[in-house]
């Protein structure tokens, strides 16, 4: 006496975070806030996962340094997920990371049916490789044209042009300037949570276009990133990008 | 998770006497994050707006007022109980941008989102969804006789306790008078009834018919109305193949008249196997609210149709002898079990002046079954259907009003069952109540 057995249907929503290991993030204490920031946002990300049963969040990561190399190659739910640290060291190959991501996001291996799958840029520096013919293969991809791009500038070195240009020609969204480890752990959050909600639907809609940081061109509602307790109300800047 | 109010701490807000303790965070949405805090010594929840939200919804504290105001439509609303506005040199905003919050109750132990029963991570009967199925439409009919709708009815703000059948409904902030603008939340993907999707109308009573429905077929079927071979056929649901499943070019995967949405075996199994244990009577509801109401908002089923039709819907419930799983089926039908495929020969009733009620362990009586005036409830059963402790197989009828009842035999022997005590129906033919007769059908 009891429902039938069955769940609703859902789709793979992939989760894919480009992390920076080049040498620069040995400084202050980048790498480590970038491994804490992550680790501390899993139980969060789970949560997001357990309320949207119409998506199947998994996680990959891929790290570029000297060369680009997956630090989390196979696709894991992120209730399973245990964040191995990421090593700092190296130059800075971004456009080779960009090629690795583009050859999972081709079709197979990638599925035949899924949601837009998210891509997290995190960098401090200047790519020091063929960034243009990476990003070039990235954006052939179809699903790469469809993914909700987000970057994240460590720091104040970061090339803003070249993050801006892996986000893509948005008209409000622009890299998430990093500043300190609190800020990081904040964007680290609002991309692996509130950007996963709306990717998997479950965000509510706003009234009037544009609402938010929406856009008619992305491929889902982005929500607001939330203020912190360390930016009170009233200095809070416009929360658009 | 980063919190907007710092946990541990205890704040004053404008309006309230003594000071509010943030005890924990609850959860965070798009619009605002949720604590658990204690008010002179009462456990509370509040409800804390983002300053994008308070920006893009100037009505919000209006709305909000207007709601503590009227007081709650419905027991399942966890209705905002006061508004709570920054103190000046708080920290919390002041100005244009000051902070702004509510306080409502806390949800109780017991439930869980809707969300946990769409997943499948949950054990309930069949009887159960049905019965939180009716408290939802109560809860909206009740909404919409005060001249309110809901707006943003989705599984996200549904909370489900699996062992009695009831619901709390959260997130009432997006409430308002029906047709009257103001509100930045409009709907959620997949629930928005589609004039809204499209931007045509503002929600409405009627929109909220819509979303209600699409509601009660992921309660009733764990499965979205709308997915089916057209969704197949997206390879990447974002928000364009969203509005066009959803809004531009709808079909609900049974409709009768347009079979390009149908169910995938494989894919969708589980709604192919969940949507044909309900009665006609419900899937007609359904096909008419995803069907003529896509367009026509005023072809859709309306609460008090839900109602009828779910508490109907209760009484069939009868237990397949060889599996013993919940069937649904006319009472005086004989037909076949949807789980095993064993015969279902019609069970023994109950027929009361305003309803005919199967004999299965669980079912109850309720007053709208003895009075044809009486509208459908499920709060306070006057008899429920029980097997004996050591006997199974013997079902009784326990007393559970205030009245001694009286239980006529075949033979004309009558014997009194008291508040409390359960009556055998083996050989019951009639059972006075102080509510009326009721008749017992072998």
């Amino acid at each position: 006496m009891a429902f039938p057995n069955v769940r609703l249907a859902n789709r793979p929503l992939h989760f894919i975070y480009i992390c920076d290991c080049s040498g620069s993030m040995e400084a202050q204490g980048k790498i480590e806030s970038l491994n804490q920031a992550i680790r501390q946002s899993l139980p969060g990300m789970a949560a997001v996962a357990r309320e949207n049963p119409e998506a199947r969040v998994l996680v990959r990561a891929v790290t570029f340094a000297d060369a680009a190399a997956w630090h989390l190659a196979t696709p894991t739910p992120v209730e399973q997920l245990q964040w191995r640290d990421l090593r700092a060291g190296g130059v800075t190959a971004l456009g080779e990371a960009l090629r690795l991501v583009a050859a999972a996001l081709q079709s197979p291996p990638m599925e035949e049916r899924a949601l837009p799958p998210v891509l997290v840029l995190v960098s401090d520096g200047q790519p020091t490789d063929d960034f243009e013919a990476g990003l070039a293969v990235l954006m052939a991809q179809p699903w790469a044209r469809r993914s909700v791009r987000l970057a994240i500038a460590m720091g104040m070195d970061a090339d803003g042009e070249v993050l801006q240009r892996f986000i893509g020609p948005h008209p409000q969204r622009r890299p998430l300037q990093a500043g300190n480890a609190t800020t990081l752990a904040r964007h680290i959050q609002w991309a692996s949570t509130a950007v996963v909600g709306a990717a998997s639907s479950g965000a509510s809609r706003l009234a009037g276009a544009g609402a938010g940081s929406g856009s008619a061109a992305d491929p889902v509602p982005l929500p607001d990133l939330p203020p912190t307790e360390l930016d009170p109300f009233e200095d809070a800047e416009p929360l658009k990008w | 998770m980063h919190w907007i109010l710092p946990i541990g701490s205890s704040l004053r807000f404008v309006g309230l006497d003594g000071p509010v303790t943030i005890r924990r965070g609850l959860g965070g949405g798009s619009q605002g994050q949720v604590f658990a805090v204690e008010v002179g010594g009462e456990s509370l929840a509040l409800k804390w707006y983002f300053p994008g939200t308070l920006r893009r919804d100037p009505d919000l504290a209006e709305r909000l007022a207007e709601s503590i105001r009227r007081g709650s439509p419905h027991g399942d609303f966890l209705w905002p109980l006061a508004l709570l506005r920054a103190e000046a040199g708080a920290g919390l905003g002041a100005g244009p941008a000051a902070g702004l919050g509510y306080l409502m109750p806390l949800r109780p132990p017991g439930y869980s989102g809707a969300v946990e029963h769409a997943a499948g991570r949950v054990a309930i009967s069949l009887q159960n969804v049905l019965r939180a199925a009716f408290c939802l439409a109560s809860a909206f009919h009740a909404l919409h006789s005060r001249g309110l709708c809901y707006k943003d009815i989705s599984l996200g703000n549904l909370f489900l306790d699996a062992g009695r059948g009831r619901i709390l409904i959260g997130d009432n902030d997006n409430v308002a008078v029906s047709g009257r603008g103001g509100g930045a939340v409009i709907g959620t993907w997949g629930f928005m009834a589609p004039e809204v999707a499209l931007g045509r109308s503002r929600p409405d009573g009627a929109s909220d018919l819509f979303s209600l429905a699409v509601l009660l077929f992921h309660l009733l079927t764990r499965h979205d109305p709308f997915k089916g071979a057209l969704e197949r056929a997206i390879p990447c649901l974002d928000l364009p193949s969203r509005r066009r499943l959803y809004a531009e070019d709808p079909v609900f995967v049974f409709d009768p008249r347009d079979p390009r949405n149908r169910p995938d075996p494989i894919e969708h199994a589980g709604v192919l196997l969940t949507w044909p244990i309900y009665p006609r009577a419900v899937q007609q509801l359904f096909e008419r609210s995803f069907g003529e109401g896509l367009a026509d908002p005023g072809c859709r089923a309306l609460t008090g149709q839900w109602r009828q039709a779910l508490a109907s819907c209760l009484d069939q419930r009868r237990l397949c002898p060889a599996c013993g799983q919940e069937n649904f089926l006319e009472p005086r039908s004989a037909g076949l079990c949807w789980a095993c495929a064993a015969p279902l020969p019609p069970p023994p009733r109950l027929r009361a002046a305003a309803a005919l009620v199967s004999v299965a362990a669980g079912n109850e009586l309720h007053p709208h079954h003895l009075d044809p005036l009486a509208p459908e409830e499920l709060e306070a059963p006057l008899a429920r259907v029980e097997a004996h402790p050591q006997r199974p197989r013997l079902l009784g009828l326990r007393n559970l009003s205030s009245e001694v009842w009286s239980l006529g035999l075949a033979g004309g022997e009558e014997i009194r069952v008291a508040p409390g005590e359960t009556g055998s129906l083996a050989r019951a033919e009639t059972l006075r109540t102080g509510a009326g007769v009721i008749t017992i059908e072998p």
